[in-house]
Order: structure tokens, then sequence, then C-alpha cells
């Protein structure tokens, strides 16, 4: 369903992880405004979670802004007051810390790190 | 707050002069979901049966909430023996006319690809606990108790049972209890877990906060005092603490690398240091 797994033994809790999957669905492209999200249910038994969470989640995107639920007829997306290159930028950032954690941890300079990254850009 | 669907109040069990269930008082929400955990022989089964109405408790009461008759009150035990020598249709005929269903619903039955005429007692564990559960699904149970069966089943039929779980808790918003042993399959079902020793509930915390009470830590050295831990694992070169109740200024009292934990992880700690205790 997702690119992203959810990982079960992650600390992250489970409804943060399918906020995150939806939100990746959506930068990526392949979910798009009026493009309908699984049900409560189906999401919960595909996934083997309590549908308590999915919903949890579900309503936190609509909080966000990111999703609108229609009574009876399901869960849209619908992101059009999102802007999207701020929310690209906040989980690029997000991304990029975890990374420089990592790195720094295996004892990497910020020259090593900065020699890495220029090196794999321009092969690109 | 949702409403209780079932209070417990002074539950006392004994079974001759040992005492079973020790004076226990807890209460359930509408459609929560609770995992009990405990080890063999810690009473879990048997508070389990005081719920479903097959053991009578010494002393205390149990009070579902008004209109949860006992045909909304579901028990799955890999003990419950079902009409053997009737047939799959048989059986659910039978069943549908006790508790007057008139629309029985067959989608569990013909996933399963269930032959209708076959015996009860041809199919096998697993096959028999799904037909038990599709059964109870007919009764839109307001209350599901499951009795560590997860592990009796073989995983597809594992995964179609979890399914059929979480169809319920969706659509007749079921409270559901169950006693388990393993988690990772079943790991984000509940929300709620409890803990059993001698009788007694020693841990009653919600799934989603757990994880910020319990951490654990690896050092070589002692851990300073004024940290409390339940479980200490030692091997000839590290040991590794699980600390709860943990605090935040655990930090500064003894810097270290505080790991979070599964629900797995937690549980096995939590039933391991009773052995622990049990040895000192």
């Amino acid at each position: 369903m997702f690119r992203y797994n959810i990982n079960f033994s992650s600390p992250v809790p489970i409804y943060q992880q399918i906020i995150l999957a939806i939100k990746l669905e959506i930068l990526s492209g392949r979910l798009k405004t009026s493009d309908q999200l699984p049900p409560i249910r189906e999401l919960a038994k595909i996934l083997k979670l309590n549908p308590n969470t999915v919903a949890k989640a579900y309503y936190n995107l609509e909080g966000e802004g990111f999703i609108e639920s229609k009574r009876g007829s399901g869960n849209w997306v619908n992101y059009k007051n999102i802007k999207l290159g701020s929310l690209r930028k906040g989980m690029l950032e997000d991304e990029f810390r975890n990374f420089l954690e990592r790195a720094l941890s295996l004892g990497a300079t910020r020259e090593d790190i900065k020699k890495l990254i220029e090196k794999d850009l321009t092969h690109d | 707050m949702t409403e209780n669907i079932l209070e417990v109040d002074n539950l006392r069990v004994k079974i001759g002069r040992k005492t079973i269930l020790d004076d226990i008082r807890i209460q359930f929400k509408k459609n929560e979901s609770v995992v009990i955990a405990g080890r063999n022989g810690s009473g879990k089964s048997t508070f389990l049966r005081c719920l479903a109405n097959v053991i009578f408790p010494d002393r205390g009461s149990i009070v579902y909430n008004k209109g949860t008759t006992k045909e909304k009150i579901g028990f799955i035990s890999d003990q419950i023996s079902l009409f053997e020598n009737l047939t799959v249709e048989q059986g659910i005929r039978f069943h549908s006319s006790v508790f007057h269903i008139e629309d029985f619903d067959y989608t569990l039955i013909n996933d399963l690809k269930f032959d209708l005429n076959q015996k009860i007692k041809n199919l096998s564990a697993g096959e028999k606990t799904l037909y038990h559960l599709s059964l109870l699904l007919s009764q839109k149970p307001e209350i599901l108790l499951i009795d560590e069966i997860i592990h009796t089943i073989d995983p597809y039929l594992r995964e179609k049972f979890l399914e059929a779980v979480i169809e319920l808790i969706d659509r007749y918003q079921t409270t559901v209890i169950m006693i388990n042993h393993t988690f990772s399959e079943i790991e984000k079902i509940p929300e709620r877990v409890l803990v059993m020793e001698k009788g007694q509930f020693i841990l009653d915390e919600k799934c989603e906060t757990l994880g910020e009470k319990i951490k654990s830590v690896v050092s070589e050295k002692e851990i300073p005092e004024e940290i409390p831990y339940i479980l200490k694992r030692e091997s000839s070169f590290q040991k590794e603490y699980f600390i709860y109740p943990f605090k935040e200024e655990f930090r500064k009292a003894f810097p270290h690398e505080y790991k979070e934990l599964s629900l797995n992880d937690i549980i096995k700690a939590f039933v391991g240091g009773q052995y622990v205790k049990e040895g000192n």
C-alpha cells in the first residue's frame, strides 16, 4: 500500500508512522488531492493494527489539513492549503539531522561528511 | 471518558486453600483492547474464566454494563468443545437457532473455504478456533475474551483471526481482552497492558505511554541505587537493567543511553522480573 513500511519495533508511535507514510505519499506525488485513502478498517486489517490507531492518524492528518473526511464516504486527500515546499524542507531537515547524528557517532569529521556529500552529488 | 463496560470489584477465587485471584479491582472500557500477560499459574486464565462466567468467584462482583447480556460476551479458548458430531453447516444452524440469529454472516467461513458438510471434529485445532470465532461474530459481541490461542493457530489462520478481531473492534466497538504469551504479532492491537502475578495485577498501563515509563540501559558498572529496575540481565561483559518507573532525571544521575523497548520486550522484562524475585 505505502512505499514506506511501518516499523513495528520502532519506538516511534505507529499512528505517527502512518501520518509520515501518508505525507511521503503526498510529497512524492503518488497521492493527489481527491484521491481516496483506504478505509480505516481496511488499513487496520492490512497492517494488523488496532483500528483506533488508524483513526487517530487520519484524525491528526485532517487536523493538519492534509485530508478531509466526509461522513459516510471515507477519507480523501485534500492538501489545497498546505505548502508542500515547507513540508518537504522540514522532513528533509529531520532526515539530515538523523544522518548527521549517525555519521558523527561513527567518528566522521565535518570534512568527511562534506566530501562524501559532494562526491555522491557529483556522481549522480 | 468512555463508559465502563465491565467493573470488577474485590474479586477473589480460591481453589482448595490456594488463593488464585486475590481481591482484584479493575475496570474495562467500551471498545478498549487489553492484553493480559504474566507467568504460568499467575491467575490470568482463571480471571478470564471469571469474566466469561465459566468460573464463579468466592467473593466479589463482576458487573457488566446494563444491556450487555450473556450472548454479547464471547469467550474463545482451545479448551472449549464445539458440537463435534455436527457438520459445519449444522453447527451454524444450531448456533443461529439458539441465539436467534437470522442473518448468519458466512464471510469468514467462505473466506476460509470450509467444506460446509465436513464434521466439526475433523477440523484442525486452528480451523476450530476460526469456526468458533465466526459463530461468535454472528452474536455481535460487546466483549470478546481470548485465552492464549494465537500460538495454537498456523500463521495463515492467525492472520485471518487477527483480521476478524480487527473487524469486530471497528464494526461493533467490541471490547477485547486477551491473554497472550507471544506478542510480536498481536503487538499493535492492544491499547492497554496488564501483567498478573500471584492473583493480582502488578502492571496496568496504556501501551502508548508505557514506552516512556520503562527503558533499558546497558552498563559495565552497577547503576546507582536510586534508579529502580525490574530486571537485571547479566553476562560476563555487560549488565542490562530494565528501569521502571523511568524518570527523566536519571539521565543526569547516570548519563547513559536509555533504550526504548518494544511491548514484547517490556512484557518479557516484567514477567522475567517475577522469576528473578522468586529466585532470591
